[in-house]
């Protein structure tokens, strides 16, 4: 919203000493975000009123002509693009040393004399945006130039003086007044910058309206939930005009276009009280055999509706219409109809001044998509009082401006609202509690005072009555008034402190420590990237993966269709950074921590006591390896498993048992991650034929945990054991076996052939044609040791012959010699 | 015998001139003391067919000799040492600023992580709480319970993504979260008061991407309720985590700002990190960065998670994290955290 800093200054009796830049910085910090600062004016020296006199075509461009421009002293030749430029024409002359904005963009650039085209040009002809007049000007062909005719200043004026333009325009953030309804007008903006900086606040005198009798105007207000109040009046004898230049400059010094004298009085005290009008041209209305002449109702389902600038909207039974018994004239608080409004032919109006529902507004415009000066305002909760005051000034006006204008009707005023302006009760100490630090009861009771609120003293306190403006929705409990208190006190003025506690140290979050560990060791350690992806994944991958779209939660209202669905498998969107990443790495190694969704568990309660269970959202690791020339990812991760597991000290076991029942995962090289007997994850390579739909080139390993699971057997082994005195003796030895017995079994077996055995560990494992396709060779390192004494080469020979003899038996081992 | 004796040192002397390594010096050593045919060896034996007087005598001045010689192929030996080790820098002179070969990749945590981790220490050092909760949230929590009414303009302005037989209009509506608040309620109905938690998480508005706009971002909320906890104290709090991230410079600014879950409400600023207030890219030429919201929380937040507000207050705030994080990396596309690209992942 714009505001002039003039404007403001009607009402408040700003002292000189404030600049516009410490105005702005008390609004910023007290009140409301004021986005911009913009002095009128500004950067409009050596452009001056400028006339054409003669036009001639430039002998080298087409689209370009030379003109003869007279600056009231003398002609300069001016090459000019202009696609409106005519002879006799009052233009904006920007002479050489002028500053402009080429096509209205990029930096301000200073005029030289240049050829164009081989013709000597002296300035330019400027357009609106080149010289930072869009906005009251706004233009509808880029190659349109600022036409200035309408002005009766002379050429050499400055344009500056001839539009009398040295205001400043504050721009302030709508969305910063979503809360102070009382603040979309200059009126209220005067009265916080009154209590801002106490100084004294106008009172808006406007005279009661004069009811005339020649016509009795009735409305019927259907829906009153909707519409709490509706005043209306009819005038006659209205010339319809241009305004006074008063109001013109009024209106477009905060960007509005002035139109005509009746609308624009209805713009102007939108601008001036906040509140948004409408004048009807009354022949629309007028109908006397008819039960009223205007009807606010709701519309009805699928009815048309074409707005003032000849859109077609089809509405719903939820919004709201004013009508006659035949016409629809305007969709409430938000736009007006087409033929509805003033034309240079009317002469009878009616003005409308109203309160609508703030929901119903907001809901109308969004879903229409229409908004407005008004809706905007409306979706605030206006005061249902300003409606009064706004349609008051507004006739007072037009009797000013219209000489023979005559109030012809009654003044109707449907009004079925009532405000809570129940008295709040406000202690000081209350107040001092709130805030931290004692404010003068003094400095409190201005504050409040200079706001509108109106106090009563009571033991302690006040009794504070809140001012119509503020009680649409704004104010309505003590808190309300803390801050009203410590905001124009200033956040700025009130100390910061530290609270004290005691000393309780928090609870541990052991979920959050145990994910920060293994976030660690994986990084760290493992030498694992660490990425995060959407919770949400497309249909397409979950095809392609072959999970049924069926098991996943689905969003209702996708971003966009492509991703609706809420992961529920980690390593998913895992595979997708694979597929993406690995055109241009040797390998890819990634790990994700975050929370899935389980469509078939239930998790936490919907609100405190229901029934009602929201889905589980446990939280997994996955873990994704893909490398040029890994043929086996698979052990890839298995490492990565087991430098995990050990820093966690925690031992596991994987279980090759596990069937997913699905072609997802490499039915040879797959198994579920045991942890005290609970399955708590899985690691596998993905199903060779899956990775080919991925469009991934090399195999692929993935790995996932479900953290929650995790926890709950989560201990920490002790791993320390004491260091024995005695020598340890290494054996080694190497067989062959049937490539299915797998390597677990066969030390399990062996850590029980004797106690004396501390150790097995594998060195290698060789596969190859002379062996044949069904065998393996693997090599063991077997340590003996002892805590007891020191083992003979008989001890050791001995428990080693036994060895021979298992591996022999139990594993059909041919031992190597 | 002298003559001998004499005789041996001389050569002994000559000897070692042309002795250039360890190897030649233990040669040496060999030809001279070796036990079983070393001339100084051989001469010692003969000693013991002398006579008393003349073993006496000679005995001495042998052993002299023996020990001059021992002395002097010690000096050898270290001065060959110390030749050796001279040498080295030259012999096993390395490229000390080639790698190590095949160079190995180091692991890499997400930005977020990151500063994650590190407001978590901070809050955990100040005896907070961390807390996590549902992203798929109910409605309710999401909405009513933090004072946001179902025709509440709120709901309109963040755009919320609903769940399929969930939806607005639904009997169980469920949201996928649009902000951490909705774990303030929780929070209190959880752990009662007084507390003190933050609650890091991930947040989602249905918005389209693009450089600055992601409909998964995250923040960072912390509530703190006691019975004297006032507007001085979150003024102190949010103060203390400006200066923990920005230096002890950093200056506060407090702004009213509405959010329909506190009151008095703000939004605060702090002085840009980089320009120190004077005005840059980074802060837009304002010399300030909006990083946070907060405010006193409203008593029916409070009444919501079973808290009399009569008797307890207190504040909450929320960071955006994710904004917290491309100010610190000076990120200007807010996508890259989320897109999985290793070239941008491995940068941290």
């Amino acid at each position: 919203m714009k505001v002039s800093y003039q404007w403001l200054k009607d009402y408040v009796d700003l002292s000189d000493s404030v600049t516009p830049e410490e105005l702005a910085f008390k609004l910023i910090t007290s009140t409301v975000e004021v986005e911009s600062i913009e002095k009128q004016g500004e950067n409009l020296e050596n452009i001056v009123i400028g006339e054409v006199r003669k036009i001639e075509k430039h002998p080298d461009a087409d689209r370009l002509s030379v003109c003869q421009v007279f600056d009231g002293v003398e002609n300069f030749t001016v090459v000019c693009g202009g696609s409106n430029v005519t002879e006799g024409m009052k233009v904006a002359l920007g002479k050489i040393g002028a500053k402009v904005r080429w096509h209205g963009e990029g930096e301000l650039v200073e005029l030289t004399k240049v050829k164009i085209r081989g013709v000597e040009s002296w300035g330019m002809i400027c357009a609106a945006s080149e010289i930072g007049l869009a906005d009251i000007f706004p233009t509808k062909d880029e190659r349109e130039i600022l036409d200035l005719s309408h002005l009766s200043a002379k050429p050499g004026t400055t344009v500056a003086k001839a539009l009398t333009n040295d205001d400043v325009i504050f721009d302030i953030d709508n969305k910063s007044l979503t809360h102070r309804p009382d603040l979309c007008g200059h009126y209220g903006l005067a009265r916080e910058l009154s209590a801002l900086y106490n100084y004294k606040l106008k009172s808006y005198k406007t005279k009661k309206i004069k009811p005339g009798q020649d016509y009795k105007l009735k409305v019927k207000v259907e829906n009153q939930e909707l519409c709490p109040r509706y005043m209306a009046v009819m005038i006659e004898n209205i010339k319809v005009e241009p305004s006074p230049v008063w109001l013109q400059k009024k209106l477009l010094s905060v960007g509005l276009r002035p139109i005509n004298n009746i609308v624009d009085i209805t713009n102007y005290l939108m601008m001036d009280l906040g509140q948004p009008m409408h004048a009807f041209d009354a022949t629309k209305i007028k109908n006397e055999k008819a039960k009223a002449d205007l009807i606010i109702r709701s519309a009805k389902e699928g009815e048309e509706f074409t707005t003032l600038d000849e859109k077609t909207y089809k509405l719903d039974k939820e919004m709201l219409l004013i009508s006659t018994e035949t016409e629809a004239l305007a969709l409430a608080g938000v736009i007006g109809g087409l033929n509805s409004g003033i034309s240079n032919k009317t002469t009878t109006i009616v003005f409308e001044s109203a309160n609508f529902s703030s929901t119903n507004v907001r809901q109308t415009a969004t879903k229409l998509g229409i908004r407005t000066d008004s809706s905007s305002r409306f979706e605030k909760s206006l005061d249902p009082h300003l409606a009064e005051l706004a349609l008051q000034r507004a006739v007072e006006l037009t009797l000013e401006l219209c000489p023979k204008a005559k109030v012809i009707s009654n003044i109707v005023d449907e009004a079925n609202f009532k405000l809570n302006q129940e008295p709040i009760e406000l202690s000081y100490e209350f107040l001092t509690k709130k805030i931290g630090m004692e404010i003068d009861k003094k400095r409190v009771n201005n504050i409040l005072t200079a706001l509108g609120f109106e106090l009563k003293d009571k033991k302690d306190g006040l009794l504070v009555s809140v001012p119509s403006w503020r009680a649409t929705k704004d104010i309505s409990i003590p808190e309300d008034l803390v801050e009203e208190v410590a905001r124009i006190y200033g956040y700025d003025n009130i100390e910061a402190a530290l609270p004290a506690f005691t000393i309780d140290p928090p609870e541990k979050n052991n979920l959050r420590i145990l994910e920060r560990k293994i976030k660690e060791i994986l990084s760290l350690e493992a030498g694992y990237i660490e990425v995060y992806n959407y919770s949400f994944v497309s249909p397409q991958l979950l095809d392609k993966i072959g999970l049924n779209k069926k098991d996943f939660i689905e969003l209702d209202n996708p971003i966009a269709k492509d991703r609706p669905y809420l992961r529920y498998n980690i390593w998913a969107g895992l595979l997708e950074n694979v597929e993406e990443n690995l055109h241009r790495e040797e390998e890819v190694k990634f790990f994700e921590i975050g929370k899935v969704f389980d469509k078939n568990n239930p998790g936490q309660r919907v609100s405190e006591n229901s029934g009602d269970l929201l889905p589980r959202q446990d939280i997994k690791l996955g873990l994704v390896f893909s490398g040029k020339g890994s043929k086996i990812p698979f052990y890839e991760l298995s490492e990565v498993l087991n430098i995990l597991f050990d820093r966690l000290g925690l031992d596991y076991k994987l279980r090759s048992s596990f069937d997913l029942n699905n072609k997802i995962v490499h039915p040879g090289r797959r198994a579920e991650i045991e942890v005290k007997e609970k399955i708590i994850g899985i690691i596998a390579e993905l199903h060779p034929v899956i990775q080919d739909k991925l469009g991934i080139e090399n195999r692929v390993a993935l790995l996932e945990i479900n953290l929650n699971e995790l926890l709950l057997v989560y201990t920490e082994k002790n791993n320390y054991h004491p260091l024995s005195i005695y020598p340890e003796v290494e054996r080694d030895i190497a067989f062959v076996v049937d490539k299915k017995i797998i390597h677990d079994e066969i030390i399990n077996k062996l850590m029980t052939v004797d106690k004396l055995i501390k150790k097995v560990e594998l060195f290698d494992v060789y596969q190859g044609e002379k062996l044949g396709a069904d065998k393996k060779s693997l090599a063991y390192h077997i340590i003996y040791q002892a805590t007891d004494q020191t083992l003979t080469a008989e001890n050791v020979e001995k428990i080693h012959e036994k060895v021979i003899k298992v591996l022999e038996e139990d594993f059909k081992a041919e031992i190597r010699k | 015998m002298d003559e001998q004796l004499q005789k041996i040192k001389q050569d002994f002397l000559q000897d070692l001139k042309t002795v250039k390594d360890n190897l030649q010096l233990e040669e040496l050593e060999q030809k001279f003391f070796s036990r079983r045919s070393g001339e100084m060896t051989e001469i010692m034996k003969k000693l013991k067919d002398l006579s008393v007087d003349a073993r006496k005598k000679f005995g001495k001045l042998a052993n002299e000799v023996k020990k001059e010689l021992e002395d002097i192929l010690i000096e050898k030996q270290i001065e060959l040492n110390n030749q050796l080790v001279n040498k080295i820098a030259d012999t096993e002179w390395i490229d000390i600023t080639q790698p190590k070969l095949p160079v190995k990749d180091r692991g890499h945590l997400h930005p977020n992580t990151i500063i994650q981790n590190d407001l978590e220490d901070f809050f955990t050092s100040m005896g907070f709480l961390v807390l996590d909760g549902p992203e798929l949230e109910s409605d309710y929590y999401n909405f009513t319970a933090v004072n946001i009414p179902p025709t509440h303009p709120a709901r309109d302005m963040q755009d919320t993504f609903y769940i399929k037989d969930h939806g607005p209009d639904s009997d169980s509506p469920w949201v996928m979260r649009t902000q951490t608040s909705p774990m303030q309620v929780r929070a209190m109905q959880k752990h009662g008061v007084p507390i003190r938690a933050i609650i890091p998480g991930r947040c989602f508005r249905n918005e389209a991407t693009d450089v600055r706009h992601e409909h998964t971002f995250y923040q960072l909320e912390g509530i703190v309720i006691d019975k004297n906890i006032n507007f001085s104290h979150m003024k102190g709090v949010l103060e203390a985590v400006a200066k923990h991230l920005y230096g002890n410079e950093t200056v506060v600014r407090l702004r009213p700002k509405f959010y329909p879950f506190v009151e008095p409400g703000v939004n605060g600023e702090v002085t840009c990190f980089l320009c120190k207030g004077a005005g840059c890219r980074v802060c837009k030429n304002t010399g300030w960065l909006e990083i946070f919201g907060a405010g006193m929380v409203h008593p029916n937040v409070l009444r919501e998670g079973g808290v009399d507000p009569e008797k307890y207050q207190g504040f909450a705030f929320g960071f955006g994290l994710t904004r917290l994080v491309m100010l610190k990396y000076g990120i200007d596309d807010i996508r890259n955290l989320q897109n999985g690209d290793i070239r941008f992942l491995k940068q941290f």
